[in-house]
C-alpha cells in the first residue's frame, strides 16, 4: 500500500490495512535488529525529536534506539531540563520545534489529546508515544506483534484485559487494534475501574475475572497505579490482587497454554504473582525487541521517503 | 424619533406577537399601533426628526436581559473588560446584563459593587448590573453584608464558579437574603463529584480518555439547594442547568411550590458531549456538555417554563489559554455576541423553539426574577429595544468580534439571524451589526 499519514496518534482512526502494513514492515525491520552490525543509511541527515513530557525510560530509550538504526539523528528534549520547566506552553514549544526543522517529533505527554495538538501544529511528522488516557498506538502495535509472533494471526482469538482500564491508555488502543483485527476482547477489573461507558470502546466488559479467563488465547495485566487505593478505587491491594491478580492457579482456567503480557513495569504480587512474572519474563524481553522494531518501521513509514520498501 | 413601520412585535410582557408600526421617542416607547400615516407620526413628532425604519420581515423585541455574564473586570482585564463585554452586549442584543462576581478581587462589598456599576455607567453601552458573592472572598464561610451591597447596587448573590459546599452555610444564605428580596444564585456544582473532571462522564469520555464529571456533581446540589429553598421560604436561583435529572427535580419542586427559578446556557440547548473532539476547547465549558438526552430534557423543561430563562454564562478568555491541550484549556465559551443568532439558527429555525417563547425566557422573565427594568416595551417603558434580521447572515469572524475573545465554537463558521439595530433607553447603540 502506499503510505499517506503524516502521523500516529490513535489505533482508533486507523485502517486494518495500515495495521498490517505496520505489522509486515515491523517484521522486517526486527530482521535488520537482529543482524550483528545494526546501522542503516536510509534516514540519514533527517532528525527525530523525542519530546518526554512524562518520565519514561523504556518507551523513550526505544524511539531513541529505533531512530539511530535507521540512521536518524535523535535528539531528546528531557521537559525538566528545558524551558518547559519555566512554564513554556506546549503551543511554544510546538514553534519552535518547527523552527528548528525536525522531521519527526515523538512525543509522550499527560493531557489527552496533546499528540493530536502537536500534530496539528507541526509539519513534521509526529508519534503518539502516550498521551493522558487517550492512546499509546505504539504499545497496541507491539503487542499485537508479540501476540502473533508466538499464536499466528490472531483473528477469531480471544483477549482478556486486566486492571486499570479506566486510566489505562494502553487498554483503550489495545481495545481498538484487536477488535479491528478480529480478535474477542473483554476487559476486566472492579467497576470502579471498568465503569459501563466504557462499553464505547465496542468491546465487552466484565468484573469477573475468572469468568472471563476460560478460552482466553491471551491475558494481559495492566500496571495498576498505586495511588488508585487512596483515591478509593479500591479498598486494598490485598483485595485487588485476590480479585485481579494474575497467578498461576488462576490462569488454568484459560484451559489452554494462553500466553500473558504486561507493559512494564510490573507490581509483582499486585496484578501479576511472582511466579508468573517469573514465567514471563523472556516473553516481556521479546516485547521489548519488538517495541524497538514496531518504532522503526514507524518511524521509517513515516519520514523514510516515497517508495516505503525497505531494500 | 424613531418609527418603526410594519415590524413584527415580540412582546411577552403584553402578550404581542403581531405586526405593528412602533414609535420611540425621548427614550421611551411612545406608542404602538396597527398601521399608522405620515401625517400621524408628523403629529406626535413635534418638529423632531423622525428616522423611519421599513421593518416588513424583521422583529423587534425587548433588549435581551443575561443572568449571567463574567466580564473578568477587576483583575482579568487581559480576557474581558467591562467595556469590551458591554460592547459585545450590545452587539449580540442584549441591553442589560448582569456580571459574575469571581472576578479578582471577588465582588464580596459594596466598595466593589459600586465600581463594577460606575465602569459599566462609564462604558455607556448595556446596563450592567453587579452581582455581588454570597460570602466574604468566596471562601463558602462567613456571608456577606448582603443589605449594604443590595444599596450600593447588586443585583443577586452568587460564589458562581465555586459551589458553596457546605449546606448550612447555604442555608443561611438564603435565610439571610431575604432582608434584601435579592434571590441566591447556586452554582449547582459538587466539587467532589466534579473532581478534576474535564467533560461530561459518558462514552464519549471514556473513548478519548478524557476524564469525567457524573451528572450527578450538578443534581446532587440542585436537589440540596431545592430542599434548602423549601425549607427556609428563600429565594432560589440555579444556573447553568445542564441535565435531565436537575430538569425533573425542579419541576417537581415547582410543583410543590418552591420559590425556585432555572436558567439554561445555549450551548447546553444546541450542542452535546459527542460533538466534542479531543482538540476542540472552544467546547470545553462547565457545566459540561451533556448528552443528546440532556439536551432534549432541557429544550423541553425551557418550552414548558420548567427553566425560565436563557443565560449565556458568557466566559470570555484568551487564546493563549484556549490554545492548550485539552486538559490544561480553562472551561467557558465567550458567547455574547453569538448566543441569539446561535438559538435562532439551531432552535427556532427547526422549529423546536418558538421566538416568543425566547424572548420571554432571554428578556421578560429574567427582568421579573431579578427586578430589573426593561423586559417590556410597553408604551412608557424606557426603550431598550432589539431590532432582529432573521435573514442577515454573518461569518463569526475575529475581525469584527467586539468581545476581546474568540473562545466559540462558531469562531469561522456562519450564522443566520442577527440583531441590526439595538437601543437602550432610546440610544442607537448599534446599527447593521456594527457597536456605535
Amino acid at each position: 500500500m502506499k503510505w499517506q499519514r503524516k502521523d500516529i496518534l490513535a489505533i482508533e482512526d486507523m485502517s486494518v490495512e495500515e495495521i498490517r502494513h505496520i505489522l509486515h514492515t515491523a517484521k522486517v525491520m526486527k530482521e535488520i535488529l537482529m543482524r550483528p552490525i545494526k546501522k542503516l543509511p536510509t534516514l540519514k541527515g533527517k532528525s527525530v525529536v523525542n519530546l518526554f513530557y512524562e518520565a519514561s525510560t523504556r518507551t523513550r530509550t526505544s524511539f531513541e534506539m529505533a531512530g539511530k538504526v535507521l540512521g536518524a539523528d535523535t535528539t531528546s528534549i528531557a521537559v525538566a531540563q528545558s524551558s518547559v520547566s519555566k512554564g513554556e506552553s506546549l503551543y511554544d514549544t510546538a514553534k519552535t520545534i518547527q523552527a528548528m526543522r525536525a522531521d519527526l517529533v515523538i512525543i509522550r505527554h499527560s493531557s489527552s489529546g496533546s499528540a493530536k495538538f502537536l500534530a496539528d501544529i507541526l509539519d513534521a511528522g509526529v508519534i503518539n508515544a502516550g498521551d493522558g488516557q487517550h492512546a499509546h498506538p505504539t504499545q497496541a502495535l507491539l503487542d499485537i506483534f508479540t501476540m502473533e509472533e508466538q499464536l499466528g494471526e490472531m483473528d477469531g482469538k480471544k483477549v482478556v484485559i486486566v486492571g486499570d482500564v479506566l486510566h489505562s491508555r494502553v487498554a483503550r488502543s489495545n481495545a481498538w487494534c484487536l477488535q479491528k483485527l478480529g480478535v474477542d476482547v473483554t476487559l476486566v477489573g472492579p467497576p470502579t475501574l471498568v465503569p459501563v461507558e466504557m462499553a464505547g470502546l465496542g468491546v465487552k466488559l466484565t468484573h469477573d475475572l475468572d469468568g472471563a479467563l476460560p478460552g482466553a488465547d491471551v491475558v494481559m495485566a495492566l500496571r495498576l497505579q498505586l495511588e488508585r487505593q487512596q483515591s478509593g478505587l479500591f479498598p486494598s491491594l490485598r483485595e485487588y490482587s485476590h480479585l485481579y491478580g494474575l497467578t498461576t492457579e488462576r490462569l488454568k482456567k484459560t484451559g489452554k497454554q494462553s500466553i500473558v503480557l504486561h507493559p512494564g513495569p510490573m507490581n509483582r504480587n499486585v496484578e501479576i504473582s511472582d511466579d508468573v512474572a517469573d514465567s514471563v519474563e523472556a516473553l516481556i524481553e521479546r516485547q521489548v525487541t519488538n517495541g524497538v522494531a514496531i518504532r522503526m518501521a514507524l518511524i521509517y513509514l513515516l519520514i523514510g521517503g516515497s517508495g516505503n520498501v525497505v531494500a | 424619533m424613531w418609527w418603526l413601520k410594519e415590524v413584527w412585535v415580540i412582546d411577552p410582557s403584553q402578550s404581542l406577537s403581531a405586526p405593528r408600526d412602533v414609535l420611540v421617542k425621548g427614550g421611551q416607547v411612545l406608542e404602538m399601533a396597527s398601521s399608522m400615516t405620515e401625517e400621524e407620526v408628523l403629529t406626535i413628532a413635534q418638529g423632531e426628526p423622525v428616522e423611519t425604519i421599513n421593518a416588513k420581515g424583521k422583529f423587534v423585541f425587548p433588549g435581551l436581559i443575561d443572568v449571567h455574564t463574567h466580564l473578568r473586570e477587576p483583575g482579568q482585564e487581559e480576557k474581558e473588560d467591562i467595556l469590551s463585554g458591554s460592547r459585545a452586549a450590545v452587539r449580540g442584543g442584549f441591553t442589560t446584563i448582569l456580571a459574575m462576581a469571581n472576578t479578582k478581587p471577588v465582588i464580596d462589598n459594596r466598595a466593589l459593587v459600586e465600581f463594577v456599576l460606575l465602569q459599566g455607567v462609564r462604558a455607556g453601552y448595556a446596563h450592567v448590573l453587579p452581582i455581588g458573592t454570597v460570602t466574604k472572598g468566596m471562601q463558602g464561610s462567613e456571608l456577606v453584608e448582603m443589605v449594604d451591597m443590595k444599596e450600593g447596587g447588586a443585583a443577586a448573590f452568587s460564589d458562581d464558579g465555586k459551589n458553596i459546599q457546605n449546606a448550612e452555610m447555604m442555608r443561611l444564605a438564603l435565610e439571610y437574603a431575604k432582608l434584601t428580596g435579592l434571590p441566591i444564585i447556586s452554582h449547582c456544582e459538587d466539587k467532589d463529584l466534579a473532581g478534576d473532571g474535564l467533560m461530561r462522564r459518558g462514552v464519549t469520555s471514556a473513548r478519548m480518555g478524557l476524564k469525567g464529571i457524573p451528572a450527578s456533581a450538578e443534581s446532587v446540589i440542585v436537589a440540596r439547594d431545592l430542599l434548602l429553598a423549601e425549607e427556609t421560604g428563600g429565594k432560589l436561583h440555579l444556573a447553568h442547568i445542564s441535565t435531565t435529572e436537575s430538569v425533573n427535580l425542579i419541576r417537581e419542586a415547582k410543583a410543590r411550590g418552591v420559590n425556585v427559578t432555572a436558567e439554561v446556557n445555549p450551548h447546553h440547548l444546541i450542542f452535546c458531549d459527542e460533538d466534542i473532539t479531543l482538540t476542540d476547547t472552544a467546547l470545553k465549558v462547565n457545566p459540561p456538555l451533556g448528552s443528546r438526552g440532556d439536551r432534549e430534557s432541557l429544550i423541553e423543561g425551557l418550552r414548558d417554563g420548567t427553566l425560565d430563562m436563557i443565560a449565556t454564562d458568557h466566559a470570555p478568555h484568551t487564546q493563549s489559554e484556549k490554545t492548550r491541550p485539552f486538559a490544561e484549556a480553562p472551561f467557558g465559551i465567550a458567547s455574547l455576541e453569538t448566543a441569539l443568532s446561535a438559538v435562532w439558527q439551531y432552535l427556532v429555525l427547526p422549529g423546536q423553539l418558538s421566538l416568543d417563547r425566547v424572548i420571554e425566557a432571554w428578556s421578560y422573565s429574567p427582568a421579573q426574577r431579578f427586578g430589573l427594568s426593561g423586559g417590556t416595551l410597553k408604551p412608557g417603558s424606557s426603550a431598550d429595544m432589539v431590532l432582529f434580521d432573521p435573514d442577515f447572515s454573518e461569518v463569526i469572524d475575529s475581525a469584527t468580534l467586539v468581545s476581546k475573545a474568540r473562545n466559540t465554537p462558531f469562531l469561522g463558521k456562519s450564522l443566520q439571524g442577527f440583531p441590526i439595530m439595538v437601543w437602550v433607553e432610546g440610544q442607537l447603540v448599534q446599527r447593521n451589526r456594527t457597536v456605535i
